[in-house]
């Protein structure tokens, strides 16, 4: 029980910090203005030969913006995280809390709701855009399940750095993974159109193979889609020790 | 017995990376309802030492029970059963106080409503209802100390520590935290574990003292019986002619060693005593040196330090409080 009121203190709190604070909310936009600018400026990569995305190249682009804004919901969570070690206010939270593995699931819980509500900005954004949903109910929720999932997991890598450095400095660290991850993967077209060294390295990126199940899922043809679930539930399993691992070294720092 | 309610603590041991022992095999007994003032010097190994009964550093050596708990095993149990006001308040300037009241009680599992009317109380004790609903980031030291102080307070803890308390406080609040502590111990029977480099404090409200210096406790007992053990007064004397302050020192050097005077006086610590008084008097008059003022001083805290470590905590306590920030 106090596992969970120490969950949803430290969420109520990031989220209110979230929301009241523009230099913190922010940046809960900037994946709208990425939609806006891949699927506005870029439409006509749609027309190359061989590029076949029945529901046309903003839905295409939709899934990888979504994607994007929950990893960097994510690390932005890990940024706080940094913050309140370095700033001294992680003490109050490790001094109060009966169980300190409530301060992470208080950060996920916090990060969960913040990418809702950018992954919502970012579906409102595409369907003023004309964007095309050809998959059905289901469809859908299994990409929002996806989605989450992968937040979850940048929110524990996230996580994971923040605890081991307990300083702004970890910023770097945080985003760079994750940005490289994001970019090297069929970002722009889908992977057959792919060729070099970026399809090879693109073929084991764990991310290519949610955002390949998420297009498949927006198009209402899912393919590979448990396959990708069991690559996330793997990340997130494997985060998870990360983050707890995490835990234990900012406990004997005496931070 | 330190009773369940109160701190025991043997050979604790804290070693850093380099073998650095901040923390060198210190053992006390607090007991239920009692107020002890850890005094020592930056550096000394009072934080540390705050660290770990607090849960917030593993011991490296040696055990320690607070309120009965085991520190080392029983982490979560300890911390139900503390509040902390720790060095540097750990507060988030963009939250008001009540903000900080409901997150602390949201942390510690209270229900909702004896959450916000605790708080409102401990609020109102510590003098921050009007400041309450402004965001923390306009708060003084004063103000933010005091919050600090509330929010420990806030799940009715059985210890309370508190690290440097009063570090940048002025007079007045520093006054009115005392009292406030005193009245913790006196009505609630909360323990207090207070470190202090500030001499008056630990005088003034430590019902027992621990000194330590390099990590090791070199003495312990009540204040009163410390400095008996100093046994031994200071006189000090200002001479009419401030040209005569070599020849003061003089003669006084024949009593006892020199002592820390103020500008323009000489102080010794008197060999054999406040009996030899007359004979100071009779040789100042022997030696032709007049004197505007003399007085007689009874032991203190700093001549205890001084005695157990061969230096003076007041100077040190003064630059400290030079350096913090209010």
């Amino acid at each position: 029980m106090l596992f969970f009121s120490v969950a949803l203190a430290v969420a109520r709190r990031q989220v209110y910090r979230v929301f009241t604070k523009l230099s913190f909310f922010l940046p809960s936009l900037f994946p709208v203005l990425f939609f806006l600018a891949f699927a506005g400026g870029l439409t006509r990569v749609g027309e190359v030969p061989g590029f076949d995305f029945p529901a046309g190249y903003e839905a295409f682009q939709f899934v990888w913006v979504l994607l994007q804004a929950v990893t960097f919901g994510g690390a932005f969570t890990g940024f706080a995280i940094a913050g309140d070690f370095e700033s001294g206010f992680a003490r109050r939270l490790l001094l109060a809390a009966h169980r300190r593995e409530g301060i992470i699931l208080g950060y996920i819980l916090a990060s969960l709701v913040r990418v809702t509500f950018t992954g919502l900005l970012v579906a409102v954004s595409a369907y003023l855009v004309g964007m095309q949903v050809l998959g059905g109910g289901v469809d859908l929720f299994g990409l929002v399940g996806l989605a989450l999932l992968l937040n979850f997991s940048a929110t524990l890598f996230a996580t994971g750095i923040a605890l081991r450095l307990r300083t702004q400095q970890a910023s770097p660290l945080i985003q760079t993974p994750l940005f490289l991850m994001l970019f090297l993967a069929p970002v722009f077209v889908p992977m057959p159109l792919l060729e070099g060294w970026i399809e090879a390295v693109a073929a084991v990126n764990p991310l290519t193979f949610l955002l390949e199940a998420g297009r498949s899922l927006i198009i209402g043809e899912p393919a590979g889609v448990w396959f990708a679930y069991g690559v996330g539930a793997a990340l997130a399993l494997v985060l998870l020790g990360w983050a707890l691992t995490g835990l234990r070294r900012a406990e004997r720092s005496g931070s | 017995m330190a009773g369940s309610n109160g701190i025991e603590v043997e050979d604790l041991v804290r070693e850093f990376k380099g073998g650095l022992r901040a923390v060198d095999g210190v053992s006390l007994r607090v007991c239920e309802g009692e107020i002890y003032g850890f005094l020592g010097p930056n550096g000394a190994g009072k934080s540390t030492t705050v660290l770990m009964l607090t849960t917030l550093l593993p011991i490296t050596a040696g055990t320690a029970t607070v309120a009965g708990f085991d520190v080392a095993r029983q982490g979560p149990l300890v911390r139900s059963a503390i509040g902390a006001a720790l060095q540097e308040a750990a507060l988030d300037p963009y939250l008001t106080g009540t903000e900080h009241v409901r997150l602390q009680a949201a942390l510690h599992g209270m229900p909702r409503k004896e959450g916000r009317r605790r708080g409102d109380e401990l609020l109102e004790r510590v003098g921050l209802v009007e400041a309450a609903g402004r965001k923390v980031g306009g708060y003084s030291g004063g103000m933010k100390r005091r919050l600090d102080l509330a929010l420990a307070l806030l799940h009715g803890p059985e210890v309370l520590f508190l690290d440097e308390p009063t570090t940048g406080l002025d007079p007045q609040s520093r006054q009115a935290l005392w009292e406030e502590v005193s009245r913790l111990a006196t009505d609630e029977g909360v323990t207090v574990f207070l470190t202090t480099q500030y001499l008056e404090e630990a005088d003034a409200l430590a019902d027992r003292i621990g000194i330590i210096d390099d990590g090791k406790i070199v003495a312990e007992d009540t204040p009163e019986a410390l400095k008996a053990q100093i046994g031994r007064p200071s006189v000090e004397a200002v001479p009419q002619d401030p040209a005569e302050l070599e020849s003061l020192g003089d003669v006084l050097g024949r009593f006892g060693s020199p002592v820390a005077a103020s500008s323009g006086a000489v102080a010794v610590r008197l060999e054999r005593g406040a009996g030899e008084l007359a004979e100071v008097v009779r040789a100042l008059d022997g030696a032709g040196v007049g004197v505007s003022s003399l007085r007689l001083d009874a032991p203190t805290l700093d001549d205890v330090f001084l005695e157990k470590t061969g230096r003076s905590l007041e100077g040190e306590s003064e630059d400290a409080a030079e350096e913090t920030p209010a």
